[in-house]
């Protein structure tokens, strides 16, 4: 019998035979798992749909769907509360604001993270690559300051992690360059306030809150007065920053004058020992509060009702009835974009004015943006999946992608990769502020104390009471509150 | 009889066998179930969504119980109810709320007769004008806010850019507490005034045309032709119209939620509001469903005047 060499062809399909039954086999291994998470409908979020659906393959090689429930931002709060509160059992993941970490860890409903960190160490070297100031406000409960955490780095002794970034957000300024880099307008600003109009980002970084009214001032021009090299088609204004009474809009805003003014917010860190009474209503507060609502005489005339939230300055800044905004970096995409914002191609960044303390300029800002946690009812494989999933979105590749997709990094090694300032304008401005930022209260009784602040401070706003009497209302209902939870003691 | 009670019992026997031979479906399908099986969807639906939480809530109110804390809640009695009467928010709130009943209520009373008594003629393109006219009330309450929020904007709305022709400035109504209820008003009553219309309409058309006839011929004034004639075939709806609009109003949440968030400060935040904030931002669970029963307590009375004027119409009818 004459023994014939075996073709290619014939190799090959001897080995697809012997390999189907383990390929057969492995897909009938693979499980199918949803991970399904709860999180607000803006971009930050679409993006990570879109690109899990892309590029997302679980290394356990089961079938794990990211299926991200999408709530708009109005309701976010409430589906997700009535969710949790209810039982049901929805969500393996949710992002979830800072604020809210200690409702829903105290509730029992997110995860703590600290063994399944300690056991992994991808996950240690994540926690390690985060900025402090995230893993402060985005992580820890009870709260462990950023200074803290930035001594010790992972594991903080004291701390107790549940979340990861899934979107840090700072706030910076938006700015027209046709208008502050304009020569006729810098000659009158010059004439009338001594110094030039800042024309490149780099320019701002000397700008206080001194400087931003007299931009309010110089840039406020009636319909048909000249503006720029052309003239103004309606009333136009020079400043704003939000001010309203929904969600935290005046909140995020006002911190950041108490802090730049030496004053503070009650103190989460130090309870039961720190005091609200003396505290919020400090000297200093009700300074720092005066020179926010002094400023809005120079906003848009919306600053009046109580209703200039972010979303309506960034509207009327792309209307280009603003010349210069603070907003959170997470609303500059459509800004540059031409399909919605007439200033598109004028638009520049810079970071936020500050206010002149002791030689310096600070910047203290509130920190926004959002983590995503994990629940406290999913089996171990789905939390394995789960913890996949957020290695996934914070490899290096992942946030790459998301910054160049008009989102923002959490990742020191993100942001200090060289190419980094040029994936977007704001970029620089962003990294610059992370420096800056405190986050507010993390207490289950945060809804409360900021619901009755916002109220305040709307009256405040809107003419009805002194930046005092708000102040002395607010310090009152806080430690009432907080006494009642045991969170202030004498 | 012997051919009837035959036929009676070949009856019983073939339904049995049909039951035997039809299995479930035709048990079911018997005559005597086919009634209440069909309603039962209805009935469950209701017990689910509306008497059981109704229940529910009722039950909450007497306890301390907070929808984001994990304590087990403790009987607490009427502490709820009197926490509540005796919040002076509540009758701050309760103030709001009856303002702008009475404004948004009287407005729509009077522009929804004016155009009753506009549309019982006929004129040209009349069908086409009372449909556009009837248009704002079947619009959601979400748009006739949004509609309204901009129509207010003091930077882009059509209303600042109308006064500001006159005055050289913007106008904002939506920065006093005056204002701002006026701007509630003005949309609540934009939105229902044709509802308050269709139903005096009805009684308009209703009038015998022979009455007007015999008072012409009376040379009766046009004020005595309505107070005489007109007026009492309207009385009763208008009656219907001005409680069912009071209830319905009472319990406003959208249009002040949406257009102004109840500022500036709380001056426009209607009891409603309030108990919604009670519950969902303060988490006082209990107490906003004390609140919550305080209101229905007030609709339920208010609902029983207006269930002895229908009755009263109806005998009178």
């Amino acid at each position: 019998m004459e023994h014939k060499p075996m073709t290619l062809k014939r190799t090959l399909s001897v080995l697809a035979l012997t390999a189907a039954p383990f390929l057969v086999a492995e897909s009938a291994w693979a499980k199918d798992i949803t991970i399904r998470m709860a999180a607000p409908d803006w971009g930050p979020t679409r993006f990570m749909q879109e690109h899990a659906n892309a590029t997302y393959k679980a290394p356990s090689g089961n079938n794990v769907q990211l299926e991200i429930d999408f709530i708009p931002w109005p309701n976010f709060f409430d589906r997700v509360n009535a969710s949790l509160n209810s039982g049901e059992q929805k969500y393996q993941m949710i992002v979830s604001d800072s604020q809210w970490l200690g409702t829903f860890i105290e509730s029992g409903h997110f995860l703590k993270l600290n063994d399944l960190i300690a056991a992994d160490a991808e996950l240690q070297a994540i926690m390690n690559n985060l900025h402090p100031a995230l893993v402060s406000g985005y992580s820890t409960y009870p709260n462990v300051s950023a200074a803290d955490i930035e001594k010790t780095g992972y594991p903080h002794p004291d701390a107790n992690y549940y979340g990861f970034p899934q979107f840090p957000d700072t706030y910076v300024t938006y700015y027209r360059t046709d208008l502050f880099c304009d020569e006729g307008e810098n000659a009158t600003f010059k004439a009338a306030y001594g110094s030039d109009l800042p024309c490149n980002p780099d320019d701002w970084e000397s700008i206080t809150w001194d400087d931003w009214e007299n931009f309010g001032k110089h840039f406020a021009r009636k319909s048909g007065e000249k503006l720029g090299s052309g003239t103004a088609d309606g009333d136009f204004y020079g400043i704003a920053y939000q001010a309203a009474k929904p969600l935290d809009f005046s909140t995020m805003q006002i911190n950041a004058f108490f802090w730049q003014f030496g004053g503070g917010i009650w103190d989460e860190t130090t309870q039961p020992n720190s005091p609200a009474l003396g505290v919020v209503n400090s000297a200093e507060n009700v300074e720092g509060f005066q020179r926010f609502l002094d400023l809005l005489e120079y906003a848009p005339p919306i600053a009046k009702t109580g209703q200039m939230g972010i979303f309506e300055i960034q509207d009327l800044f792309m209307q280009g009835k603003i010349a210069a905004i603070v907003d959170w970096v997470a609303l500059g995409a459509p800004v540059i974009d031409p399909a919605t914002s007439k200033v598109h191609d004028r638009a520049a960044f810079a970071v936020p004015p500050g206010n002149m303390r002791d030689g310096k300029i600070d910047r203290t800002g509130n920190l926004g943006g959002q983590p995503f946690v994990l629940t406290t009812w999913n089996d171990d494989e789905v939390i394995k999946e789960a913890l996949d999933v957020v290695k996934w979105w914070l490899s290096e590749e992942t946030q790459i992608a998301a910054v160049k997709a008009g989102g923002q990094s959490g990742l020191v090694s993100v942001l200090n990769n060289p190419d980094y300032e040029s994936w977007a304008p704001w970029n620089a401005q962003h990294k610059a502020m992370l420096e800056w930022q405190k986050d507010l209260w993390h207490v289950p009784e945060f809804f409360e104390l900021l619901t009755q602040q916002q109220e305040e401070f709307d009256k405040a706003i809107t003419g009805q009471i002194s930046a005092q009497e708000a102040l002395d209302n607010v310090a009152a209902f806080q430690d009432e509150l907080l006494r009642d939870a045991g969170r202030i003691e004498d | 009889m012997a051919d009837l009670n035959t036929s009676g019992a070949g009856a019983v026997s073939g339904a049995g066998s049909v039951a035997k031979s039809g299995g479930l479906l035709a048990w079911l399908n018997a005559p005597e179930r086919r009634g209440p099986l069909l309603v039962a969807p209805a009935l469950i639906t209701l017990f689910v969504m509306n008497i059981f939480p109704l229940l529910w809530s009722f039950g909450l109110s007497f306890f301390n119980y907070r929808a984001n804390r994990l304590t087990v809640p403790s009987f607490k009695g009427l502490d709820n109810y009197e926490k509540v009467l005796t919040d002076p928010v509540v009758w701050e709130r309760f103030q709001t709320t009856g303002i702008i009943v009475g404004a948004s209520v009287t407005l729509q009373l009077i522009f929804g007769f004016l155009l009753a008594l506009l549309f019982a003629k006929t004129f040209p393109l009349r069908r086409i004008l009372l449909m556009l006219v009837l248009a704002p009330m079947m619009l959601s309450f979400v748009s006739v806010a949004i509609f309204f929020k901009l129509f207010y904007d003091p930077t882009l709305g059509l209303l600042s850019w109308a006064i500001g022709l006159f005055t050289g400035e913007p106008f904002i109504l939506l920065a006093t507490p005056a204002g701002s209820i006026a701007a509630i008003v003005i949309a609540d009553a934009w939105m229902w005034s044709p509802f308050v219309m269709l139903l005096v309409l009805a009684g308009l058309v209703s009038v015998p045309t022979y009455l007007y006839e015999a008072a012409e011929i009376d040379r009766a004034s046009p004020w005595r032709r309505f107070r005489t004639i007109t007026f009492p075939y309207i009385k009763s709806l208008l009656l219907l119209a001005l409680l069912f609009r009071t209830i319905e109003t009472f319990k406003l949440f959208d249009l002040s939620f949406l257009i102004t968030g109840g500022g500036p400060g709380a001056s426009t935040e209607t009891v409603a509001i309030y108990a919604y904030r009670l519950g969902f931002q303060f988490f006082r669970t209990s107490q906003a469903s004390a609140l919550a029963y305080l209101i229905l307590f007030v609709v339920i009375v208010l609902t029983s005047i207006y269930l002895y004027i229908v009755n009263r119409r109806n005998e009178e009818g």
